[in-house]
């Protein structure tokens, strides 16, 4: 989670690279002390474009992961929450759309949004935050339903609180550490899945500098100018193990976090023992 | 969920057509009420004339049915689609429906390959992991799998063309109909599920190998191998199958990006294709084909884990 603030950073700190600009008399020009990542067919440095890359597929991943985190999670509560025959009716319904949506393999969904819209970057986040929504309501359907039998539920029930304030106040802090996780995951899923449509010529256009897209473009000159392949290739390849290799939690959770002070030492040994 | 086998079969099944009918008509009715001027676009993918003469573009309207009401074309359509007919292609004018099924054959074998690939080094790999933690395999599963599952697959796919195919020249590097030609594409696809299903294999392997059964086969006398073949293998295979029939549908109809890199004819480029060409008709036929065949195989791959598992039934 704190790389991904760390992208969310990176990505509203990296305003405007120059990364447009052309040079015609220094096209294809190997990495040197002036480019260091080399230039493009249009003489454009590659490593401001990398750089202002940052924006396009981690920035449009990220708004994506953050639309479906929402829709995932006002769903999977109300439909968590929801008690009684008919109510339980709709919340059956919803869950075996969310079912079929995750059956659904994300480029196929890419490709049909941009079948209905066309080619370009809104299609693709829509793509994106259709496909994303639904595995978080199915998470945080599961969590609220077995949050909703614990006991201060039934506390805060009886001292009058109503179900909004319950699952905010209450469950939605209770269930965060899962949904953390499959937020950390499905944001690496995005941003491979927008560089893959972009990649494939239905994300975000060309001259825009996205990594699919600059990967695509340079696939026609990788031979006589490699940097041009290699350079967007390392820096997906980066992004999504720098968010893969965070996956795993690394705070404990809070009760045993409070207990560290006494029981950390001992513990640790035994289990490395 | 406690109903039996059957009735959820019977249930989904019935759920299949519904489907398909809602899907065909988005698929139909939106492109023709926002995507903008469709005679256009085809008479573009057809000629290089920018802006068509206005006579030209009726004509293609009327010879492509576009000028008819929109429920009228959408009922046409469907009435074909009973018989068979899928219609033809608004860019080639050939039938679609033959069209489609050869491409999503070339896509079905693709996508069983590179599920057999992945099996064939992912269930080993997984379970010799469990059995021998911190060994070679523990460790290969760790770290050549954090490597297969983060790179994706337009990055990994030139990366072989060039290296095995250009700077070795052991293999062609495009193509597809010969069984060299597949080796790539096939290669290329198998990577992430082969990392996947080590890791989901391990996991459960490990739990299988504590459970009492295990402790059973080993007291009876039975080898080593034979006791992870026959009883730890089977009970390691839930998460395995819950993916791979996910995994088969979304290669079908989603294997795009291998597809067009290493130019095989199959279903995702084709759709790729008729949707940078507003080619309506194949991409109905396909998205109806694609959809159909995914919710088979999800509904397949959960009787298979239920017929293997008994804690599901």
């Amino acid at each position: 989670m704190r790389v991904v603030g760390l992208f969310a950073l990176v990505v509203l700190g990296v305003p405007a690279w120059p990364a447009e600009a052309t040079d015609f008399a220094n096209r294809l020009d190997p990495p040197s002390g002036r480019h260091l990542l080399g230039t493009d067919q249009l003489g454009r440095d590659v490593l401001a474009r990398v750089l202002g890359g940052i924006r396009w597929t981690v920035g449009l991943g990220l708004v994506a992961v953050v639309a479906s985190l929402v829709v995932g999670l006002v769903v999977g509560l109300g439909t968590g929450w929801l008690d009684g025959t008919r109510a339980r009716v709709v919340a059956t319904l919803v869950q075996s759309v969310v079912d079929l949506v995750v059956a659904l393999p994300a480029l196929l969904v890419g490709l049909l949004v941009a079948a209905v819209l066309g080619p370009g970057v809104v299609p693709a986040v829509i793509a994106l935050a259709v496909m994303g929504w639904a595995p978080f309501a199915r998470l945080a359907h599961r969590l609220t339903v077995a949050a909703r039998a614990e006991d201060w539920v039934l506390a805060a029930r009886s001292l009058g609180a109503g179900p909004v304030w319950i699952l905010r106040v209450h469950v939605l802090p209770a269930i965060a550490g899962p949904v953390r996780e499959a937020f950390t995951a499905r944001f690496v899923g995005a941003v491979l899945t927008l560089a893959g449509l972009s990649f494939l010529g239905l994300g975000v256009q060309p001259p825009t500098p996205e990594w699919g897209a600059m990967l695509a473009e340079g696939r026609t000159y990788a031979f006589v100018a490699p940097w041009l392949v290699v350079a967007p290739a390392a820096a997906v390849v980066l992004v999504s193990g720098l968010m893969s290799s965070a996956r795993r939690p690394r705070r404990r959770p809070w009760p045993a976090a409070w207990a560290r002070p006494r029981r950390s030492r001992g513990s640790s040994t035994r289990s490395r023992g | 969920m406690t109903l039996p086998v059957a009735a959820l079969a019977l249930r989904r099944l019935l759920l299949v057509p519904l489907v398909l009918l809602a899907a065909s008509a988005v698929v139909f009715g939106l492109p023709r009420l926002l995507g903008g001027n469709v005679t256009r676009s085809v008479i573009r993918s057809r000629s290089l004339a920018s802006a068509p003469d206005p006579a030209a573009e009726a004509r293609l309207a009327a010879e492509l049915g576009l000028d008819r009401p929109l429920r009228d074309q959408y009922l046409a359509w469907l009435a074909g689609a009973l018989r068979g007919d899928l219609g033809r292609s608004f860019t080639t004018r050939a039938p679609v429906a033959p069209q489609v099924l050869g491409a999503a054959g070339v896509s079905a074998t693709l996508a069983v390959l590179a599920l057999a690939v992945a099996l064939a080094v992912g269930l080993p790999a997984g379970v010799s992991a469990a059995d021998r933690p911190g060994r070679v395999a523990d460790r290969a599963v760790d770290r050549v799998g954090s490597v297969a599952l983060a790179v994706p697959e337009f990055v990994i796919g030139p990366a072989l063309v060039l290296v095995l195919a250009v700077w070795a020249g052991w293999l062609p590097a495009l193509g597809w109909g010969t069984a060299d030609r597949a080796v790539l594409p096939v290669l290329t696809l198998a990577l992430f599920p082969a990392a996947l299903a080590a890791r989901l294999v391990r996991a459960e392997t490990r739990v299988a190998l504590a459970h009492p059964s295990t402790v059973t086969a080993v007291a009876k006398g039975l080898s080593r191998r034979r006791v992870l073949a026959v009883h730890v293998l089977p009970r390691s295979l839930t998460a395995v199958l819950a993916e791979a029939g996910p995994f088969l549908a979304g290669t079908l109809g989603g294997a795009v990006v291998v597809e067009v890199v290493f130019d095989v004819p199959g279903l995702g480029r084709t759709l790729a294709e008729a949707i940078g060409s507003r080619d309506l008709p194949t991409i109905q036929a396909g998205v109806v084909v694609v959809l159909g065949v995914a919710m088979l195989l999800t509904l397949a791959a959960e009787l298979a884990s239920r017929a293997l598992d008994p804690r599901l039934r």
